[in-house]
């Protein structure tokens, strides 16, 4: 290795929501340190909701995050109905999904576009950008307009969706609505296509690391909403048995929890989902694959953005698959299904945009929660990230600071970090 | 004869909910036929699609205008000096200026805007305005209702 010094210190990363800062010290040629610090403030979800009652709950986790707003929602949703026993109706299952896939679309767009493509056009962020791809920057607003349309439509507005609610949702879209959204999804194919072509163009980082890939998987879909915990080591888990998979801890130097399962940590997010249930891509996903040079086992972090990409495709053409099958069945208002309030415990779980969210809330006879306990993917992938930093770091140690600086950079944000959301605990105690 | 009053700002940051709360009031007091009061929040790049398809807007929100709290500077937005963030860190930090410069960049046709700039007191957490800035509400919204009657 060569004689090198190197010291960098990134505080407050751009491009990914929350504040976390990379740390770098190498001296001649050993690294000292290497790692991402997570500074963000601690959020104390889990111990305000306490005293809450259970109609409560979705509404105050939504706020963990605002791009991730429905997968919190719905994770926070499924592990209330479980505990008390609620039954959707099937037109509350496929509204669910619908909107589920507008925050995949919405939150991706967002990622790829504006947080990742920038490095690769020498942007620092998207106004420049502007002047030199005026094309793409249209093409990636108009994605988002049309993603948030399609939660606005099905969720009461763009961001917390206050028409979920326990037992279904509160408002029903309307036929003209949905006929009107599957149009504009439909239009949005050649934005799709000329996504896939751009992202296959890109000059991604050759980095490969081996790692454990976690998320939930189904027998008759790909999985974003409930199933069971699956991963790429060959371990298969009920949802309830999360914490065999999760085993949080704390490290000194961040404000959030790290975890680990069959090796020193594991990845959660698009490319583990990919990874684990990419047979269960719509037809047209697997051809975007196959146009990215993706097919599973795929070990290099970077492309978790390009699975992103993957992903967009897949969520374009299920809702159009959604809306038919509502239009089908005939779309009415209904009430959220009726339930009873009881002691009770329930593990909601679903495979958001950055990875697998659990939520698992425990109920006294009132209805008012008792306990909470939300793991949120970031937290799960920090172990992986600094693994990833750790082994990439001696392979790019020969090129200018600068580089190396700007690489390190790009890595933590293949990630998709949601730091804000990550750091959300109860309590620290620095041994 | 479309004209939209957009009030912007956290009404949870204290004097930082002045575009909310005048539209609260303005939507109390009636509007005038043909004219919108639109509570914009803290909408980001949202704020762009906010913007399109007027005949004229008025945009109120909080700024640093050099005046006493409550007092309102009214300009236009070639009028201005910009403070934009320099490293745009993520969407949900779009302000005003970043707003109007993705605009320009990208070559968007916009209303004629009139901007009201309310000098605020206080800008920590907590629901409210500052007595200073409440008690200007009114007067406030009677400039903004004459700056839409104004012929461009």
């Amino acid at each position: 290795m060569s004689q090198v010094d190197v010291n960098i210190h990134v505080h407050h990363l751009t491009r990914v929501e929350g504040h976390g800062d990379i740390v770098v010290d190498v001296k001649n040629g050993e690294i000292k340190t290497c790692r991402f610090e997570v500074v963000e403030a601690p959020r104390f979800f889990e111990a305000f909701v306490r005293g809450r009652p259970y109609s409560e709950l979705s509404h105050i986790t939504s706020r963990i995050c605002g791009i991730c707003s429905v997968g919190h929602s719905t994770a926070s949703l499924e592990a209330t109905e479980k505990a008390l026993g609620v039954q959707l109706t099937e037109q509350a299952r496929l509204l669910r999904k619908l909107i589920f896939h507008g925050e995949i679309i919405d939150s991706h767009v967002l990622h790829t576009y504006y947080l990742v493509a920038p490095d690769f056009f020498g942007a620092h962020s998207v106004i420049p950008l502007v002047e030199t791809h005026r094309d793409v920057v249209l093409r990636a607003l108009r994605i988002k307009k049309l993603s948030g349309d399609l939660c606005a439509m099905v969720g009461g507005r763009h961001t917390h969706p206050c028409a979920m609610t326990v037992g279904g949702f509160t408002h029903t879209p309307g036929e003209k609505e949905l006929r009107a959204m599957q149009a504009r999804l439909i239009e949005a194919r050649a934005d799709m296509d000329e996504t896939v072509a751009l992202f296959a163009t890109l000059p991604w980082p050759a980095f490969e690391r081996e790692t454990e890939y976690v998320s939930l998987s189904k027998p008759d879909e790909y999985a974003f909403i409930g199933g069971q915990i699956k991963t790429t080591d060959g371990f298969i888990y009920p949802i309830e048995e999360y914490q065999k998979v999760t085993n949080e801890w704390c490290v000194p130097f961040s404000t959030a929890k790290w975890a680990r399962h069959n090796r020193e940590s594991y990845m959660v997010g698009a490319l583990a989902r990919f990874n684990n249930n990419y047979e269960q891509l719509h037809p047209r996903a697997k051809e975007a694959a196959a146009k990215l040079g993706m097919k599973p086992l795929v070990t290099n972090p970077f492309l978790n953005s390009a699975a992103q990409v993957i992903e967009m495709v897949h969520s374009v053409e299920d809702s159009i698959r959604i809306i038919d099958e509502l239009l089908t069945r005939g779309v009415k208002p209904e009430a959220p299904a009726p339930h009873q309030v009881k002691a009770c415990e329930g593990v909601g779980s679903c495979d958001v945009p950055r990875g697998i969210l659990f939520h698992h809330y425990v109920y006294d006879d009132n209805g008012i929660c008792v306990r909470a306990n939300c793991i949120i993917p970031t937290n799960q992938n920090w172990a992986n990230v600094n693994a990833d930093m750790q082994a990439f770091l001696p392979q790019i140690l020969d090129r200018p600071q600068d580089e190396i600086r700007h690489l390190l950079e790009m890595l933590v944000r293949a990630y998709d970090p949601c730091i804000s959301c990550s750091t959300h605990f109860l309590n620290v105690t620095f041994v | 004869m479309q004209y939209a009053i957009i009030g912007l700002g956290n009404p949870l940051r204290g004097d930082d909910g002045v575009g909310p709360h005048l539209v609260e009031l303005l939507q109390r007091r009636g509007l005038p036929e043909g004219v919108t009061a639109i509570d914009g929040g803290t909408g980001g790049i949202g704020l762009l699609e906010l913007l399109a398809g007027w005949e004229r807007v008025v945009l109120v929100d909080a700024a640093e205008v050099g005046c006493a709290p409550g007092q309102f500077v009214r300009f236009t937005p070639d009028q201005a000096r910009w403070d934009e963030t320099q490293d745009m860190a993520s969407l949900h930090q779009a302000g005003l200026a970043e707003v109007l410069a993705l605009a320009r960049a990208l070559q968007r046709p916009l209303p004629p805007m009139v901007i009201f700039g309310v000098q605020p007191e206080r800008l920590d957490w907590g629901e409210g305005l500052s007595p200073a800035v409440e008690a200007a509400l009114p007067a406030l919204a009677d400039a903004v209702l004459a700056a839409i009657d104004e012929q461009p």
